[in-house]
């Protein structure tokens, strides 16, 4: 056990925690602008997987990350604005349509790379977006390599909550958005156009969803896989539950999936004789586990879920 | 007006499949393909022979059960996305009776199925207590508990019942395995099983009280409420229900397909089945006809990747088109300015009769 308990050890593990956190908080905060406008997005796994092989064929062929990342988020813009249209324009459940993301968007996925890759049996290497420290505060010893040594889109994603949290209750935009999710008739009386927040909303979603995505395969590993999301979207979801809706909830719900699945790993690195199935399981009853001992009945955006019919006033 | 929509109900599917398989056809002739060749191959994989037909029927099968699954929760108003790990407890549960129960024969698979059947309603009821004593979201719930599934089937084929080097199973005795139709035609029986089952639940959703509250606590659970239905009890006996549906499936896809679990045992059938149900508008009969369809489209698109070299998945696709335009379609018909429309047209028909009188 000495190992287990030693500073190198602890340090890898919050590094890595860090790492695994961040594409769930992408996601998460994707899920909150959505929410917060009354659209529920079951979809984030599918807009997630879109992101991440659109990323990685940018990237691969470009050998530019930043590319690769702008093409996951624009992918992941293209595919929610089906879900969108359908659920906004046509009052459909969102549910159903989240669903259809879900097979849609990872069949497209599977579909493109094995067009792109005919000879699957091979592992193909992307491009990778190399860490950046900064400098002065990444020499700080223990917490310099912790929070100042990661790839940029570490440090947007939780520049991004702040600015969430600035934005939904410092800004009169931010307010108006909200009230779109809590009461949109009365939003739509105040002279908001509660449509086109909605399709906003849509548009930030799939661009951090499909940002998301993109983290999985250019900053976290530089290979793609089917499946590679597993099931992170669904994880971002209860994460905006369990953060009850505020950004800075979420980021502290998503560094405890994280922590869960960079625990999980190094399990497995240091106990080799542990069934690692066992092991993969924590992060998921971990989520349970959050759920039923921290998730509330009702704190979210009251319209949530809600179709908005314009023309019933 | 009754006719009618049953009518359109009908129809909307057909509609989104037919513009489903243009797209995919678009798709196809967009890598150079002849997309009518392709749609050749396809079929012809499916139907070109009883022995392709039977393959197809079996391939339908586990999909019924889990579309069923589905169409049955969602009756009742809550979502089930768990098919698959209840599909998979099934499973998991009768390959331990039939390797460490020492049961044989007819009993031994009567004693398996029922044991399935039983622990996938118990994986089932598990999102449902969560949603009605705490309120949690049964999507998500249900989601985690098919990952937790999928990787304890992952543990008992690599460790627990582990044989030999590859990570699978033994397989079970021959005197377990589910008997075929005839020799000529080689559909097991738990096809059969899940027809009957699809008609069973049709007659108890439309035909029984029980059936009836189910779909009152789906379309407007207060007014349920306010009748004095037990709404909560009414949720958690269709998630349970469903459960059982779907484990027996993964019973039946064991007992008369797959024989072992290995890695990938019922991967996407818990998906499929919801896709299946929304197009089917949670009709059970309706879910055993698109089912059938979706192994259609599956069985072929093995034929057409190696035929055409078109990749798979591209049935994937369509699947999900029909899905978005069958579910757009049936909120269109919704629309007041659309019903207006139909009404007119109907109305129009009327008065041009009475001129001609």
């Amino acid at each position: 056990m000495g190992s287990v308990l030693s500073v190198s050890f602890i340090q890898e593990l919050l590094l890595s925690t860090i790492r695994m956190a961040t594409p769930i908080l992408l996601v998460a905060l994707a899920e909150l602008y959505s929410e917060r406008a009354g659209l529920v997005n079951i979809g984030l796994d599918g807009l997630m997987a879109i992101g991440a092989l659109v990323g990685f064929l940018v990237g691969y062929k470009t050998m530019n990350p930043v590319l690769g990342l702008c093409a996951g988020a624009l992918a992941g813009i293209a595919i929610n604005m089906i879900y969108a249209y359908f659920t906004i324009s046509m009052c459909a459940e969102q549910i159903v349509y989240g669903m259809a993301t879900n097979i849609l968007a990872p069949a497209l996925a599977s579909f493109v790379y094995r067009l792109s890759f005919s000879d699957t049996s091979t592992q193909i290497t992307g491009v990778a977006q190399n860490a950046v420290a900064i400098p002065l505060l990444s020499k700080i010893p223990f917490f310099g390599k912790l929070f100042f040594n990661h790839s940029p889109l570490v440090y947007i994603a939780y520049i991004l909550v702040i600015v969430t949290a600035i934005f939904f209750n410092k800004t009169k935009p931010g307010l108006n958005f909200k009230a779109v999710g809590e009461f949109p008739r009365a939003a739509e009386t105040m002279g908001i156009n509660v449509v086109k927040v909605k399709y906003l909303a849509c548009v930030i979603c799939g661009a951090l969803a499909g940002l998301g995505g993109a983290y999985l395969t250019i900053c976290y590993t530089n290979t793609y896989s089917e499946g590679i999301v597993a099931g992170r979207g669904f994880i971002a979801l209860s994460a905006v539950i369990f953060g009850r809706w505020m950004s800075s909830g979420v980021m502290m719900a998503c560094l405890l999936f994280g922590f869960c699945d960079a625990l999980q790993i190094r399990l497995q690195l240091i106990s080799p004789g542990t069934p690692y199935q066992l092991l993969q399981m924590i992060p998921y009853v971990c989520t349970l586990l959050a759920l039923v001992f921290l998730g509330i009945r009702k704190s979210g955006p009251k319209s949530n879920g809600q179709p908005y019919f314009r023309e019933e006033r | 007006m009754k006719g009618k929509v049953k009518i359109v109900k009908v129809i909307i599917p057909v509609i989104s499949i037919l513009i489903a398989f243009v797209i995919g056809g678009i798709i196809i002739a967009g890598l150079g393909k002849n997309p009518f060749e392709a749609y050749a191959y396809l079929f012809s994989g499916a139907f070109g022979s009883s022995q392709k037909f039977a393959q197809t029927l079996t391939i339908a099968c586990p999909l019924i059960f889990t579309a069923l699954a589905a169409a049955f929760a969602y009756k009742c108003g809550v979502f089930n996305l768990g098919g698959e790990g209840q599909f998979i407890i099934g499973a998991v549960t009768s390959i331990f009776v039939c390797l460490k129960l020492g049961v044989s024969g007819a009993p031994g698979i009567l004693v398996s199925l029922i044991l399935g059947t039983l622990m996938g309603g118990v994986w089932g009821a598990i999102p449902g207590i969560l949603k009605i004593t705490r309120g949690l979201n049964e999507m998500i719930v249900s989601i985690m508990l098919n990952y937790i599934a999928t990787l304890f089937m992952g543990y008992v084929y690599t460790n627990s019942l582990r044989e030999g080097s590859t990570p699978q199973t033994a397989a079970i005795a021959d005197n377990l395995q589910i008997g075929r139709i005839s020799d000529g035609f080689r559909v097991h029986w738990g096809f059969v099983v899940a027809i009957i089952l699809a008609v069973v639940l049709a007659y108890i959703i439309f035909n029984t009280s029980f059936g009836f509250k189910i779909r009152a606590v789906g379309m407007n659970p207060m007014a349920a409420k306010f009748n004095g239905f037990p709404v909560k009890k009414l949720i958690l006996s269709s998630f349970v229900i469903s459960g059982a549906v779907a484990g027996l499936g993964g019973s039946i896809e064991l007992h008369g397909k797959q024989f072992r679990l290995m890695s990938g045992f019922g991967q996407g059938f818990g998906f499929d089945g919801v896709a299946i149900a929304l197009i089917a508008q949670l009709n059970p009969v309706g879910a055993a006809v698109v089912a059938f369809f979706f192994a259609v489209l599956r069985k072929g698109s093995s034929t057409l990747q190696t035929g055409m070299k078109v990749p798979s998945s591209v049935v994937d696709i369509i699947q999900a088109l029909v899905i978005i335009f069958a579910v757009g379609g049936t909120v269109l018909i919704k629309k007041p300015s659309v019903q207006k429309l139909l009404n007119r047209s109907k109305n129009d028909k009327v008065s041009g009769k009475g001129a001609e009188a």
